[in-house]
This record gives C-alpha cells, structure tokens and sequence, in this order.
C-alpha cells in the first residue's frame, strides 16, 4: 500500500466511524460529535491528497482550514439549535422531535 | 514509508481507533466526548506527519480548544442525567441500520479511492507560512472572506436563537 492509501484508510475509517454514529446516537449531543468526527475525517484525506500527490499543498491546506472553520460555525450553529429544542420539547431526543412526521 | 515513520503512523492510527471507538460507542456523552479529544489529538499528529504543522496546530486550537468546549456546554445545558437518552437498551435493528449507514458509503467510496491511487510522494515537503499566507490573501481570498462572513452570521445566529422567548404557537 503507498502512504497515501494508508492515510485515506484512516480516513474512510473516521468517516465510517462517523455515519455509524450519527445513525446510531440517540441525542443531539451525541450526534454533533460524530459530525465532527466525520469532519475530521474529510480533513485529514484533504490534507493527505495535497502533501503526497502532485497536487497543490497549498490549495490542500487552506482547504482544510476552511473545513475547520465550517467546523466551528457548525458547531456553533448546532448547539443554539439544541439549547432551544431543549428548552421547547424538554428533551434532546430526535425521536421526541418528531412534529413533522405524518 | 520508512520504518520509524510506518511505527508513528501505526501509533497514531491506534489512536484514532481508540478514540473514535469511544465516541461512538460508549454510554456516557462526556466519555464520547473524551474519545473525541483523543481523536482529534491522533489526527493532528497525522497531519505532523504529513508534514503540514501549521494545520496540525490550527487543529488542535480550534478543535480541542473551541469545539470541544461548546460541545461540552451543550452537554452541561441540556442538563443529559449521567447517560440519559443513550442508556436505554437498543433493538438490533438499531445496530443493523447504523451498520449499514457506516459500511454502505465507505464501502462505495474506499473502492472508487483505493482502485484508483494516483502515484505517491513518500517524502512530503513542508509548506512554508509565507507560502501559506500569501495563498491566503491572493488566489483564494474570496474563499477566505467568504469564511469569515459564514462565522460572523453563524455566531450572531447562534446568539439570537439562544435568547428567543418562546412564542406562542
């Protein structure tokens, strides 16, 4: 295996790591970390492209750092979103979240 | 790879399994969250090893040092009773389906990435800050204001949502 295939299988691992979570996770909290799991995940197989191909490093690493910073918002974002679900239903639980269901 | 890198490579995989491990299974949201950091710590060393320090640092500020804050304060201010919603027994089917949520798309896009593996550096070379700045202020500072625009909106969104009063529905 080259490096960049031992990076990306990391990679996928986070990934795989994170869908599980989030379909397995039965609050919000818990949820938002696999997110940033998966983000993470995203990060490093962006990173490893750039610095072990022909690629541009530079685009490779700014591009993460992008990444990061959708990150943060989002995590941001979520946590105002979980604090009024929280207040309003009592419960971070998204099966009691369901006013839209049919 | 040489050895010595193959062996730090290891270790921090194992890491990153550990960790990743942890968030996703353990009962307990602040263990989950603990796997995070451990995590997050392991991918930052991948990136030393990559060779990209800047990012390895930008990782562990803004990760360990931001994210995993607010996620704790989600944790605190929804007040989840040690374990709470994660302490009921799950159905198999749960674990079936959260299987085949991780397995199915990881599987399609491994194989589309790992048939196709352009050639490899084994050596990466470090890019300079400079280089890193003036890629930051030149060709892609669009991209970069744009970012801080996204974060601006996102954190006064936040702020509003968090102080609404309740209407009346």
């Amino acid at each position: 295996m080259s490096a960049l295939a031992l990076f990306q299988v990391v990679s996928l691992f986070l990934m795989a790591v994170g869908f599980y979570g989030i379909a397995f996770r039965r609050s919000f909290v818990g949820m938002l970390i696999c997110v940033e799991l998966l983000l993470n995940g995203a990060g490093l197989g962006i990173v490893a492209a750039g610095q072990l191909t022909e690629a541009n490093p530079v685009l490779a690493q700014l591009s993460t750092l992008l990444v990061m910073g959708l990150a943060a918002a989002e995590a941001c974002l979520v946590l105002a979103i979980i604090i009024v679900v929280a207040k309003r239903w009592k419960s971070v639980d998204p099966s009691v979240v369901s006013e839209l269901k049919g | 790879m040489q050895t010595s890198a193959l062996v730090l490579f290891v270790i921090h995989a194992l890491i990153i399994g550990v960790g990743g491990i942890m968030a996703v299974a353990s009962r307990s949201l602040v263990r989950a969250l603990v796997g995070l950091i451990m995590t997050l710590f392991g991918v930052s060393g991948m990136y030393l090893l990559l060779n990209a320090p800047f990012i390895a640092l930008m990782q562990l500020l803004i990760y360990v040092g931001a994210v995993v804050i607010l996620i704790f304060f989600a944790i605190m201010l929804t007040k989840a009773p040690a374990g709470g919603e994660e302490e009921r027994p799950n159905q198999v089917r749960t674990y079936l389906l959260a299987l085949m949520a991780g397995v199915l798309p990881t599987f399609v896009i491994g194989w589309v990435v790992l048939t196709d593996q352009p050639a490899s550096i084994n050596a990466p070379l470090e890019t300079g800050l400079k280089a890193l700045g003036q890629g930051l202020m030149e060709p892609y500072f669009l991209a970069f204001e744009l970012i801080s625009v996204v974060l601006l909106v996102a954190m006064s969104a936040a702020v509003i949502l968090a102080f609404k009063r309740r209407q009346s529905r």
